[in-house]
């Protein structure tokens, strides 16, 4: 009996510390909006942010995005075959990647890549006070850490997703039409056919969300890190994990509302 | 002016600070003692308002920061600096950068004033021309000079140390001192400084503060302390075993 | 620090990221692109099932324009087409939905008009439009075509059961059998017919000779070129062999016209007409055998081949003509002639008394040889018996391709004074009544005769000879 009670009250507070997080990012989100509005911005931050989250994922997202377009082109094929539709693997990585795969594979990458490092570098900094000492010295950290963070990521992912969607179609066309003897104007004409703009565009908003998802999460988690160096290392594998599973959850959310 | 009015925090269960009175003459170094863990920097970082307590008043020139909004808040911190226990250097930045920070916060001076002002705060801290070097590349001793540089950078009327010579050699812990002492008497400051050293305390100190169990025990001059009878303060000022702080 | 600023890196990036969307953009936009300049034509389809708006509008597969709206009007569909500016759509035109693939997007397609036809004025209507057969349509197409299939089948009931269908049925067997009566006359009395025949098949013959001087020719022109194949023909007398032995040929032919042949022997052979006919006679009379009699009548066939090779190493041509009677789909009887140009060697030891031997070889030149086997089939295998050239044999044949392709093996002439003769070849059918065919004769000949050859025949079934026997003219 008393065990059972226990457990009900773990899972209720388990419950309440989730949405407490909830709200505390939702008050992190809204003071970002006001620190963001309030000049003057700090073009520098940004930019080194941005040169971080997005040009310095190129590589990653370019390497992901090739060969998932890559993958789906030899698995649609397989599929595609039965129907002797194999053109229409163009079209189908086509739409993968601009409503989907894009957009979530590079968020995933970049939270991998520059949300964890978001969460360590502010984790790092909170605990060696340096976060107080900018306070100290009159000057917000929200402002002056998250705000250019938060900017970056919202920015640099839809560019990234761009990246990876033209990527994905071009790893698909390098596996459908030289490997796979798919005929390449029935190829690309079917990309041109099935995918409206609203697809790419669609997929880039969803991108942003994902940008800021990723940077609210890694700056939360940094900024509240306690305990040390253990606490940061908690600190970055947290952060990965709840903006990994917000983008996944938000995504089906976002597709339903959007296409 | 700071004067600490029933001064209450607690994190969690953990009763911090019960009750906290306390008067900082202006020009004067204040000096705070305690055990390790007993509350010294959260009392330090209720007075410049990076901690609000959970009762009570921080009275800074006659105004209760504890009720201050963000931007108010802003402008008295201007007042301030502050060197932290382990310095806090921006380690992304050089110190350079570390030093100027405030200047550019703060001023509208131009880069070449600022490097100008920035030499000079290093000189004046023992460092001259290690502008280029990142923080990761300085000693304890350094880093700590160069937080007390960025600490005064923009000329504060008060500026708060947290332990500036603890972990040190001794001769750096002299030379720190020396220069808390010289830095306050030529900016006239007003200081609040925590220390476990005996030594510094009466060295760096016009006034001594003992915090014990959350409280202010003991409180006067050099001299007064010196002279006090508190079991506690004898404890400490001994290094005594017996007594009644409690090790374990 | 690299040399390129942070901020350059950055700017570069999204200007590259923008320049791809741009890029992509376009290319998906693009098929949007000056369709909106169109003319708006209007067109009423009874159903418009599956069209949607934007889809295509195609003449002859080029896209004209999009649809533009789909709405209802007196309960049929209105579509609006919007056609670019430089196509003119004649009064006349047709259209239809159409779709690509079964499962694939519909489209509306427009089978261009009259040329010269006054064109459709912008807002018009197409006037002519054709339900494009729908799986809907498809299939309930199907249904009445099963139901025309009930009809004929029921009808076909009628007509054959009863007794007035018995009846029916026991006339058409008796027309049969007054046919293949006929056919048994003509074939009793038709001597010089046949003979006739055979003279058509020897000009084919020569037609043959001809169509061989002209690959002489050829062959001359690779002789000169000096290669492998020119050096393997090089001796003209192969050729002027291959030219008497078609002359011979002609000779056989003609000894056949004389009565001499025994072609015209066979197939004047009552035994075997009458038993075809009383087979005929006995299957028609049992009135519930006409399964039977259809299959049998299906299985029994006769074939007449001729077949020519040519052997490299001796130049010579060798001729066959025979005649296969097939009455059961597995068992056949091959009867025939071989031209052989060698000739047989035969060697007799003469010793007189007391004197030394004496051995005298003949040959016997331009020898006529005869072909006589039965044969079982064995699903793709035949095994032949009987005799090969004048001598006693065996064969195997094997088929594969829908019996297109024939190889086969055969030994024969079992001498003691020289080995066997061994003939193995490939025949390939190419055209109809064509084969080509290649292999090697006796290649365990310690005479000398052993030699790879090429060759080519020609086969006629039963009802290619009823087809000749119908061109040659007939006395009666
Ligand atoms: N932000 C905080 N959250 C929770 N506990 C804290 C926080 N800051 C300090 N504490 C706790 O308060 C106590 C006093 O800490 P501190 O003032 O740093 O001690 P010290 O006197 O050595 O400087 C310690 O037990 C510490 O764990
Ligand atoms: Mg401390």
């Amino acid at each position: 009996m008393n065990r059972i009670s226990a457990a009900v009250d773990r899972f209720g507070r388990a419950v309440l510390d989730n949405i407490e997080e909830m709200g505390r990012i939702f008050i992190l989100f809204i003071s970002v909006l006001m620190w963001m509005v309030r000049p003057p911005l700090k073009l520098r931050l940004i930019f080194k942010q941005m040169e971080f989250v997005g040009v310095k994922s190129i590589f990653v997202v370019v390497l992901t995005g090739t060969f998932t377009g890559m993958v789906m082109a030899l698995q649609g094929y397989y599929g595609f075959r039965m129907f002797n539709a194999e053109s229409l693997v163009g079209s189908t990585v086509a739409l993968g990647m601009t409503r989907e795969l894009g957009p979530v594979l590079t968020a995933l990458m970049v939270t991998a890549r520059a949300g964890s490092a978001m969460a360590a570098e502010l984790g790092t900094m909170r605990v060696t006070e340096q976060i107080d000492a900018l306070s100290v010295m009159a000057t917000n950290p929200v402002k002056h850490l998250i705000v250019p963070r938060i900017i970056a990521g919202v920015i640099m992912l839809p560019a990234l997703t761009i990246v990876s969607d033209f990527m994905g179609i071009l790893g698909g066309y390098f596996v459908g039409v030289p490997i796979l003897n798919i005929n390449a104007g029935a190829f690309i004409k079917n990309i041109t056919k099935m995918v409206d703009l609203g697809d790419i565009y669609n997929g880039l908003i969803k991108a942003a969300f994902f940008g800021l998802i990723l940077s609210l999460v890694g700056c939360y988690k940094g900024f509240n890190t306690t305990g040390g160096a253990e606490g940061v290392g908690k600190a970055t594998t947290e952060a990965v994990v709840l903006a990994s599973v917000s983008i996944l959850v938000s995504d089906y959310f976002l597709t339903a509302i959007m296409f | 002016m700071i004067k600490l009015v029933d001064v209450h925090k607690s994190f969690g269960r953990q009763k911090v600070l019960g009750g906290i009175n306390l008067d900082i003459e202006d020009g004067k170094t204040t000096v705070i003692i305690g055990g390790s863990g007993g509350g010294k920097s959260v009392l330090l970082k209720h007075i410049i308002g990076l901690l609000r307590p959970d009762s009570g008043q921080v009275i800074v020139d006659g105004v209760d920061i504890a009720s201050l909004n963000d931007r108010d808040l802003n402008e008295i911190r201007k007042k301030f600096g502050m060197l932290f226990q382990e310095a806090a250097l921006f380690d992304s930045m050089n110190v350079m950068e570390n030093v100027a920070f405030p200047l550019r916060a703060h001023t509208k001076k131009k880069d070449a004033e600022i490097r100008q002002t920035v030499a000079e705060m290093l000189k004046a801290v023992g460092l001259p021309g290690v502008e280029n070097k990142m923080p990761s590349e300085l000693s304890g001793g350094m880093r700590k000079r160069v937080g007390l540089a960025r600490a005064i950078a923009l000329h504060p009327q008060i500026v708060l140390f947290d332990e500036p010579t603890t972990g040190l050699d001794p001769v750096m812990t002299e030379a720190i001192n020396e220069l808390i002492i010289e830095t306050q008497k030529s900016f006239e400051l007003t200081c609040v400084v925590i220390s476990h050293d005996v030594q510094s305390i009466f060295k760096v100190g016009h006034r001594i503060a003992m915090l014990y169990e959350g409280k202010i025990v003991e409180y006067g001059t050099s001299e007064e302390i010196r002279g006090s009878s508190n079991p506690v303060l004898r404890q400490f000022l001994s290094g005594s075993l017996e007594g009644p702080i409690s090790v374990m | 620090m690299s040399s390129i600023s942070t901020e350059a890196k950055v700017g570069l990036f999204v200007l590259v990221a923008l320049i791809i969307l741009g890029y992509m953009s376009f290319r998906v936009g693009e098929k949007g692109f000056g369709l909106k300049k169109g003319y708006p034509v209007h067109v009423v389809f009874d159903n418009a099932t599956g069209l949607e708006k934007d889809a295509s509008v195609q003449i002859a597969g080029v896209e004209v324009g999009r649809v533009e709206d789909i709405s209802l009007k007196d309960g049929k569909a209105l579509v609006t087409l919007r056609i670019v500016p430089n196509v003119r759509l004649e009064k006349d035109v047709q259209a239809k939905i159409k779709a690509y693939g079964i499962l694939g997007d519909k489209y509306v397609d427009i089978v261009p008009g009259t040329l010269g036809e006054a064109y459709i004025a912008v807002g018009g209507d197409i006037v002519r439009t054709e339900q494009q057969a729908d799986i809907d349509k498809l299939l309930s197409e199907l249904g009445t075509i099963a139901g025309d299939v009930m009809e004929v089948t029921a009808s076909l009931k009628n007509s054959m059961g009863g007794a007035k269908g018995e009846e029916n049925i026991r006339a058409i067997i008796d027309n049969t059998r007054a046919i293949t009566e006929d056919l048994a006359r003509i074939v009793r009395q038709n001597d010089a017919k046949l003979n006739l025949m055979v003279d058509n098949l020897s000009e084919a013959s020569s037609e043959m000779r001809r169509t061989f001087a002209t690959l002489n020719s050829i062959v001359e022109k690779i002789d000169s070129g000096e290669g492998t194949i020119g050096q393997l023909v090089e001796n003209r007398d192969a050729f002027d062999n291959l030219n008497q032995t078609l002359v011979s040929l002609k000779g056989i032919t003609e000894k056949i016209n004389r009565g001499e042949g025994s072609i015209g022997k066979l197939v004047n052979d009552e035994d075997t007409v009458d038993n075809l006919n009383s087979s005929l006679k006995s299957i028609g009379k049992s009135m519930d055998g006409i399964d039977r009699y259809v299959s049998k009548s299906e299985q029994f066939k006769t074939f007449l081949s001729y077949r020519g090779e040519y052997l490299f190493d001796s130049g010579d041509g060798k001729g066959y003509i025979d005649l296969t009677i097939r009455p059961k789909e597995d068992k056949f009887y091959v009867l025939g002639l071989v031209t052989n140009p060698n000739g047989r060697l035969t060697v007799t030891d003469t010793t007189p008394a007391g004197g030394a031997t004496a051995r005298t070889e003949t040959w016997e030149r331009d020898e006529l040889l005869f072909t006589a086997q039965i044969g079982k089939r064995f699903k793709d295998i035949a095994l032949r018996g009987g005799v090969f050239e004048s001598t006693g044999g065996v064969g195997v044949d094997y088929f594969a391709l829908d019996d297109r392709l024939q190889l086969t093996f055969e030994v024969f002439d079992f001498g003691s004074d020289r080995n066997a003769h061994l003939k193995t070849y490939a025949e390939y059918r190419f055209l109809k009544h064509i084969y080509l065919s290649a292999g090697w004769d006796d290649f365990i000949s310690n005479e000398g005769g052993d030699s790879p050859f090429v060759g080519f025949s020609i086969k006629f079934e039963d009802e290619d000879l009823k087809y000749l026997l119908g061109s040659v003219p007939m006395p009666n």
